[in-house]
């Protein structure tokens, strides 16, 4: 389905509350530190019992970055010294090795995703050798038909780079560019000219990477429609295939590199909801269909065919089209989904070398779900991917009767169907319109953990 | 003053024959009321084992039979180049130790693929009484006899031509096993991991995932992890006998 979508800034403002974004759910905020290598191993050998094994997903966390972009609210270290690489690599080398041996040889490798961090700003020989393990641990595809994606920064990144990574087997590309406005651009420390980014994209187009992606950030310091709207334009003239506005979320008490972005400078709450609303009807009316959360892709892209056919998921790394996958994170602060758990390996490099090198798996906390976490996080996946949910559907898979089961979630529901965010009957629940953009707002209302955690307001402004 | 907790000693627990769910699988099937209080004093409960614990190996001594309660167990002898050969899997109301009678040596070693508990009828002492009990003698060669005959099932599913027959019988076996204690025939946790199964039935760990992916795409069967849902229960059994013609949905048989 294509989602219509309908901007209503009196809504949006009225359930403008803080939420997570169900990457996982439970959120890593439900992770606990008793969870360690020993869980981890028995989890991971026993997913290799099953009949039918998931296919794996890798993901590699390389955190350095060159210069720090203010905003950012991810595991990075910045450094100037290219030669800090080397010795995270020689760990992130054993981690693969200790991993892959937990793992059946058969189990195809449908996913991988390089993430940071700044990926890029590893050597063209470090990138070679860093798939080289890979591929001498783990199984992975040769024909192409995997779902092989790396996050690019254009300034660490030129023709040769795309080059060489079509040729390690990388075929989707997702560009960093946030603004093209040099006045935001300074503003948040990431000077970026659009011809390095158009020269990254062409390259990218030459060697038949099978879909480009960028990232924008809007709600950022000295942003106003009329800025906004011309770098959308400009990034649409670049022709990416799927295209993510995050929302930026100013919290510098927990991410301290935002002390660096002045207050006084962020668009006020109703300019920000201008700026979406000139988003999504700029991105819709130029043809883009609304995948969900702050994504948009070309009706022809995998992730719009996916929404199509009822098999899009969520991840990580936002939305995916590889439902069935066993996820295993490597390197620092990298999330794992293993069997029915959740695992997270340790933030800090001391750390990491210390558990790496005494040949343990580095995971500090993680969760293993129970019946309960695994009927919601089903219903949150559905709704945020499909926004629709049919009961049956639920019921069947997890045993239950769904309207005695979340009796009290439908209560709630029905005060947001007077609000005209969905409607519920009794077979099913439809997102409106005017609902998609609060999404994360309906998926809330199932989130067990939530109520507990609401008052700590440890979440980012859904908006 | 809080009391000292007492260590519950399972083996210390008295066995009840006739309140256990499995008496109509097990030995005292059967059995006059006096004649079960005799067969409940010697047997023994022993301490449940956990997943990967051994419960006998090859070459131990015979002393008792052990009749599984709950949980399953894989049976399994090492070839002389060292390898695991899995002989069969025990379900609850299932006994081991038979084969043992002869050479008063286990043949076999066996060990739990899930919290399993047992109890032990110590082999002489149920010998002697047989000869005051006729009726036990009689359901021990009854349970003889089902194991012969289990033994000549396990023969004729390992002849079976092609793999997808014999996963489709081993799910049917499964299904009927779980069925006879009372558990859904359809809808069951698979005990065993793919290179159990694979290890059992003579077919590569790949096979066994090929063929259960396509009994799931030709719907026989839904897979989530290693719970099994038949969900074409007449499909599956005509693939038992290589008989693809009825278990597909017939697509030929409209005709031309």
């Amino acid at each position: 389905m294509i989602n219509s979508l309908i901007f209503n800034k009196d809504l949006i403002t009225r359930y403008d509350t803080l939420g997570p974004r169900y990457t996982s759910y439970p959120t890593a905020v439900q992770f606990d530190e008793s969870f360690c290598h020993d869980n981890y191993v028995e989890i991971a050998r026993s997913t290799n019992e099953e009949p039918v094994p998931k296919q794996l997903s890798l993901y590699f966390h390389l955190p350095f970055c060159d210069t720090v972009c203010y905003y950012c609210a991810c595991n990075k270290i910045i450094t100037k010294n290219r030669a800090h690489a080397a010795p995270y690599l020689q760990l992130l080398y054993e981690e693969i090795k200790l991993q892959s041996s937990l793992y059946d040889r058969d189990r195809i490798v449908e996913q991988l995703h390089w993430g940071g961090g700044t990926p890029t700003f590893i050597s063209h020989a470090q990138m070679s050798d860093l798939m080289r393990h890979t591929r001498d641990a783990f199984s992975l595809r040769n024909d192409d038909r995997g779902e092989y994606s790396i996050e690019l920064d254009p300034r660490e990144a030129d023709a040769d780079t795309i080059a060489l990574l079509r040729s390690l087997g990388f075929n989707r590309v997702s560009l960093g560019v946030q603004d093209f406005d040099p006045e935001v651009q300074k503003a948040v420390n990431r000077i970026q000219s659009i011809a390095e980014t158009r020269a990254v994209i062409e390259a990218a187009r030459k060697h038949a990477f099978k879909s480009v992606h960028i990232d924008l950030i809007y709600g950022l310091p000295k942003q106003t429609v009329e800025s906004f709207a011309r770098t959308l334009q400009k990034v649409i003239e670049l022709g990416p295939d799927r295209i993510s506005v995050f929302n930026y979320a100013h919290m510098p008490r927990r991410f301290k590199t935002q002390k660096q972005i002045n207050k006084a400078d962020l668009p006020a709450p109703t300019e920000k909801l201008n700026i979406l609303q000139h988003v999504i009807n700029y991105l819709t009316q130029e043809g883009y269909t609304y995948i969900g959360m702050d994504h948009f892709a070309r009706p022809d892209d995998e992730l719009a065919l996916a929404q199509k056919q009822g098999t899009l998921t969520r991840n990580f790394q936002g939305y995916s089209t590889h439902a069935n996958c066993d996820i295993i994170g490597m390197g620092i602060s990298a999330i794992s989904k293993v069997g029915d758990c959740y695992s997270q390996n340790v933030y800090e490099i001391g750390e990491y070398e210390k558990l790496v090198t005494a040949g343990r798996i580095p995971v500090f906390r993680g969760l293993k779900l129970d019946g309960d976490d695994l009927l919601r996080r089903d219903v949150i996946t559905q709704l945020i991917c499909h926004f629709n949910l049919e009961f049956e559907q639920i019921e069947t898979r997890h045993r239950i009767n769904f309207n005695d089961y979340f009796y009290n979630e439908i209560s709630i529901l029905k005060g947001m169907e007077r609000d005209g965010l969905l409607s519920i009957d009794a077979e099913r629940i439809r997102v409106s319109p005017a609902g998609c953009l609060l999404v994360r707002n309906i998926c809330a209302v199932f989130d067990k953990y939530l109520r507990q955690t609401q008052a700590e307001q440890t979440f980012s402004r859904t908006i | 003053m809080s009391s000292t907790h007492q260590i519950f000693d399972i083996s210390k627990f008295k066995v009840s024959c006739g309140n256990c769910s499995l008496v109509e699988l097990c030995l005292p099937w059967g059995l006059k009321v006096d004649d079960l209080n005799e067969l409940e004093k010697i047997i023994k409960r022993v301490r449940p084992l956990q997943r990967g614990d051994y419960l006998f190996h090859t070459g131990d001594k015979f002393q008792q039979l052990y009749a599984v309660r709950s949980g399953a167990i894989k049976a399994y002898r090492t070839t002389e180049e060292g390898n695991e050969q899995i002989l069969g899997f025990y379900l609850p109301g299932e006994l081991l130790g038979l084969d043992a009678i002869d050479t008063e040596k286990h043949v076999c070693t066996t060990v739990a693929l899930e919290t399993s508990s047992f109890c032990a009828v110590p082999f002489t002492r149920l010998e002697e009484l047989c000869q005051q009990i006729p009726g036990l003698q009689h359901q021990i060669y009854r349970l003889m006899s089902r194991e012969l005959s289990s033994e000549n099932q396990s023969l004729l599913l390992l002849g079976k031509k092609s793999a997808e027959e014999k996963i489709a019988t081993f799910l049917v076996n499964l299904s009927s096993r779980l069925h006879v204690l009372g558990y859904s025939s359809t809808e069951f946790r698979l005990p065993m991991s793919r290179q159990e199964i694979g290890n059992y039935l003579g077919l590569t760990v790949e096979t066994v995932s090929r063929i259960f992916s396509r009994l799931q795409k030709d719907k026989l069967i839904v897979i989530d992890r290693k719970l099994i849902k038949i969900v074409n229960e007449h499909g599956i059994r005509c693939m038992c006998t290589g008989n693809k013609e009825s278990s597909s949905k017939s697509r030929s048989a409209t005709g031309h």
